[in-house]
């Protein structure tokens, strides 16, 4: 197995800059996701890594292998990249079988009929489709179509794993039983992988580290829980999961804690974080971490309720204070039309600006 | 584990992929340039191309126009090609209307009779027209007997224009009802939902979704017009009536006699000019078609207009239309092959005879004619379609940098009229070093066929190519396939059907064709088409029936095969 080493990749179509600036080491063995909206350049930033669309700068390295340096000129082309890859569409070839799917890249790696066929059942025996070897892929599912496309870039033994919103076109059920799956053969297989999906779901379940993307450019890259309880800017805390969003102005910036005025007058106690120019920040909250309280304190408020929504494993409250409206989100259900909450100063974020802003 | 900079791992060496898109890309060009080339310089020089004492001149183009009668030959062009565009337009778009939109009684075979034009080539049409309608024509004769008179004169441009006309709506029928057929009757219940009566519905909605196909199409059969050769040839002939292919065909024929490389190089290139700015308006007028597209991912199934009272007198006028421009076309072809004497005064049975056929059959240059003509088509469009396939897939499926150029080379032959196609070859082969030893071959006629049918094939290649999904070639690519593999063993297979509807359609092109062989036969590479042109200069009608009638059962023997055996699509 190897690791991938991206170094200031960039892809440039005319004028739109599909990919800006990627810098990503991922180990040898780790499951890394690219996590973004549609059209941030995930795909883009894969394909360029298997070599199927041409990188305007910057160097791509499996292990010691340089398959980009820069010169648009002089890329190692994608049949002598050895790189595994698995298409959202799947792209079997609807003319071969399953096993003769699976025959085409050992074939042409000039591996012996013997060993062929054993490479076949085992990749097939991998993904439990041994079966349905002799079928045409229209006459599969499309989660057993799925399972060919991976036994498909799995059957030469690729160092790096490459796949491209692999289950988005299973039903949700199956969906969740897939990436699990999914994540129990990587780590048996012990193979790099790249993992592409717009589902934020999907990759925190799934990865070892999480690269979210906007626009062509990363804007954090760590670990699932990284991402999750500590954002690097607005736009990762509105796209994992959900925050709320309050507009306040600094008031003192510490080293340990800041304190910020919100718009309804009130003040609370926050981790340090930047300002914009004029002192303007954002402060994050998730709804599933305000709590209920009992008695008044710092970072309290008495909030009224708007609107109650049951949501099966919580209760989502539709919350104001003044000017601020926000949601909660308990298991309790609260009868009362005004409520205490308290904002733990610990799971908020501080950022200068508002996602989409920047 | 190799390192970039190792020497065959990077990816602009001269692997076999990139041989092969240059190689293409060459041969693609030298094959379409090579015989337009030669053309454009002699239309100025004031000798013929191969003197070494030629030198540039403007001569050629001045002495054209003070040429006596050479405004008349264009302007008889033009408006012969105008005509036979309107005639075409009229009577193709109605007859797609009645028979894919309404419930007109026999539909279904009156459809199939409209495409049978589109298998033989106008040389035998126009050849049919005369021995129904010419003169001396059976019907024409039948008119004067039994009706007093015959109101009709092909021996004028105006009915050779209508006769062109008449002859050509079936390709305007072909591509309207493509776009009648497939137009989302959605839209037009939505537009009956609304209020719109049924014909209403039909004229407001229907009608402009066939637009595109009806521009596109007028202009294709103003060119068509512009470069016939068989109907000018017949009709105007002898009223001496030219235009500029009369014109070119007779100064090219007669060239040994009357030398006039110039001029004819001069007119050749107008044509060539006035040709290329038809086809570029075509382009130009389609481009904001997109809005009119209809054709929706699942063919839906069209809904029929009830015609009410109006059925029968449809269908009288639908049939009138086919009986008199189409069966009775061939019928008059197969008659004349029978008989020796074609008349409705006498009665058919006693002037039955086989001399004909024994004619062609009993000469060793007509069978030679024919048995050349299946060669052609056979070997040519199998080299053809798999020429075109290579050009398709490096055109729109490689890296080639140079893949949009190809495509437009590839598809300038659209510009190129038959008899400039034969001409530029003639040319050619004399002029290019080495060109000479497919002089007088059936290889240079395979050859300029195939350039000439570039643009057919490819239409039947490219849209089943932009059906095959690209993550197919870079599923191949990324296992470990270069592109050459790629689309041999994973594209090529899957377009199977394509490459069927590609050969039939090129057999069937290169079978009927007669302009571009006129200047490039020689005794021993004779053609049906070629062969069939001489009899007719000589009035020898017995033998030209016999030897359309061979023609158009030889055609209709392959359709049927490449129907049924190979599931070959043509004219839908
Ligand atoms: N071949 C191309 N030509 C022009 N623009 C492209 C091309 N491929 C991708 N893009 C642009 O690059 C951006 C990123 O696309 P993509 O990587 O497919 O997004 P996603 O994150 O949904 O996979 C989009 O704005 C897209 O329009
Ligand atoms: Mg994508």
């Amino acid at each position: 197995m190897a690791d991938l080493v991206l170094e200031n990749l960039t892809i440039k179509y005319g004028s739109v800059t599909a990919v800006d600036n990627l810098n990503i080491h991922v180990a040898s063995g780790e499951f890394l996701t690219l996590l973004g909206p549609s059209g941030c350049g995930k795909s883009t930033s894969l394909f360029a890594v298997a070599g199927l669309n041409h990188a305007t700068s910057g160097t791509i390295r499996v292990g010691d292998r340089v398959l980009f340096d820069g010169n648009p000129n002089n890329t190692v082309p994608p049949e002598k990249r050895n790189i595994g890859l698995v298409f959202q569409s799947y792209a079997l070839w609807p003319h071969k079988t399953v096993a003769e799917n699976l025959a085409f890249p050992l074939t042409l790696r000039k591996i012996g009929r013997a060993e062929r066929d054993e490479r076949i059942k085992e990749a097939l025996g991998l993904v439990e489709m041994l079966p349905y070897a002799d079928r045409y892929p229209f006459e599969l599912s499309g989660g057993q179509q799925q399972r060919v496309a991976l036994a498909r870039a799995l059957v030469y033994r690729p160092p790096l794993l490459l796949l491209d919103e692999p289950l988005s076109n299973l039903d949700a059920k199956l969906r969740e039983r897939a990436r699990v799956w999914l994540r129990e053969l990587q780590e048996r297989l012990n193979v790099t992988t790249i993992y592409v999906t717009h589902d934020q779901a999907e990759a925190l379940a799934v990865s070892d580290r999480i690269a979210v993307m906007s626009m062509g450019r990363m804007r954090q890259l760590g670990t699932p829980r990284e991402i999750y309880e500590r954002p690097a800017d607005s736009f990762v805390a509105d796209f994992i999961g959900s925050s709320n969003f309050f507009d306040g102005t600094m008031i003192e910036n510490g080293t340990d804690k800041a304190r910020i005025r919100l718009a309804d007058g009130s003040e609370i106690v926050t981790p340090p974080g930047a300002a914009g120019k004029d002192g303007s920040v954002v402060v994050a909250i998730r709804p599933e971490k305000i709590e209920l309280s009992s008695e008044t304190g710092p970072n309290t408020m008495r909030v009224s309720i708007d609107q109650r929504t049951y949501l099966g494993s919580v209760w989502q409250y539709a919350v104001r204070s003044g000017p601020i409206e926000f949601r909660i989100q308990t298991p309790a259900e609260l009868k009362e039309d005004s409520i205490l909450v308290r904002i733990p100063q610990g799971h908020c974020a501080v950022f200068p600006d508002k996602p989409g802003a920047n | 584990m190799t390192d970039i900079s190792h020497p065959g791992t990077a990816g602009r060496g001269i692997d076999r992929s990139r041989a092969i898109y240059w190689g293409v890309a060459a041969l693609t060009t030298i094959l379409v340039f090579g015989p337009i080339t030669p053309i454009i310089f002699q239309a100025f020089l004031d000798k013929p191309l191969y003197d070494d004492t030629a030198v540039v001149t403007l001569g050629n183009f001045s002495r054209l126009f003070s040429e006596p009668g050479m405004a008349g030959v264009f302007f008889n062009t033009l408006y012969f090609g105008a005509l036979t565009m309107i005639v075409a337009q009229v009577f193709g778009a109605v007859m797609a209307v009645l028979v894919g939109r309404t419930n007109l009684p026999g539909r279904k075979w009156l459809g199939e009779i409209f495409i049978w034009p589109l298998f033989v080539s106008n040389l035998v049409i126009a050849f049919g027209w005369f021995t129904m309608y010419g003169p001396s024509g059976f019907m024409t004769l039948a008119a004067k007997t039994y009706l007093g008179g015959a109101p009709w004169n092909l021996y004028s441009v105006t009915g050779m224009g209508i006769v062109a006309g008449l002859s050509q709506a079936p390709l305007t029928y072909l591509m309207c009802l493509a776009a009648v057929t497939k137009a989302d009757p959605l839209l037009e219940d939505a537009a009956r939902s609304t209020g719109a009566g049924p014909f209403r519905a039909l004229f407001s909605v229907t009608i402009p979704m066939i637009r595109p196909a009806i521009i596109y199409s007028a202009v294709l059969n103003f060119v068509v017009g512009i470069e016939m050769l068989a109907i000018p040839l017949l009709f105007g002939g002898p009223s001496g009536i030219q235009t500029v292919t009369t014109f070119l065909y007779n100064a090219g024929i007669n060239a040994a006699v009357r030398p006039e490389y110039g001029i004819v190089g001069a007119a050749a290139v107008i044509l060539l000019i006035v040709v290329a700015f038809l086809v570029w308006l075509q382009g130009f007028l389609m481009k904001g078609a997109g809005r009119f597209v209809t054709v929706r991912g699942k063919a839906s199934r069209p809904s029929t207009l009830d015609l009410g009272a109006w059925r029968w007198p449809a269908f009288l006028f639908v049939f009138a239309f086919a009986f008199l421009t189409i069966i009775s076309i061939f019928g008059g072809i197969f008659m004349r092959s029978a008989v020796s004497f074609l008349t409705p005064l006498i009665p058919f049975w006693k002037v039955l005879t086989t001399a004909n056929f024994e004619h062609v059959l009993g000469s060793a240059n007509y069978v030679r004619s024919i048995v050349n003509s299946v060669l052609v088509a056979t070997i040519g469009a199998a080299i053809g379609t798999f020429f075109i396939l290579v050009i398709a897939l490096v055109a729109r499926r490689s890296d080639f940098r140079h893949s949009r150029a190809l495509e437009y080379i590839a598809l300038f032959p659209r510009s190129l009229p038959g008899i400039i196609a034969g001409l530029g070859f003639f040319y050619a082969v004399i002029w290019l070093p080495g060109a000479d030893v497919i002089r007088g071959t059936i290889a240079v006629l395979i050859l300029a066929f195939m350039i000439r049918y570039i643009p057919v094939g490819f239409g039947a290649i490219a849209p089943a190519l932009a059906q095959v999904g690209e993550e197919l070639d870079r599923g191949a690519r990324i296992s470990g396939a270069d592109w050459w593999t790629t689309v041999t063993r994973i594209i090529v297979p899957i377009l199977k059907p394509a490459l069927f509807s590609c050969y039939a359609l090129l057999f069937i092109h290169f079978f009927k064709e007669y302009v571009t062989a006129a200047f490039l036969y020689q005794p021993g590479s004779e053609i049906i088409g070629t062969t069939m042109l001489q009899l007719v200069a000589q009035g020898d009608n017995g033998p030209v029936s016999a030897l359309a009638t061979i023609q158009v059962v030889i055609t209709a023997a392959f359709v049927i095969i490449a129907r049924r055996v190979m599931g070959a699509k043509i004219y839908g």
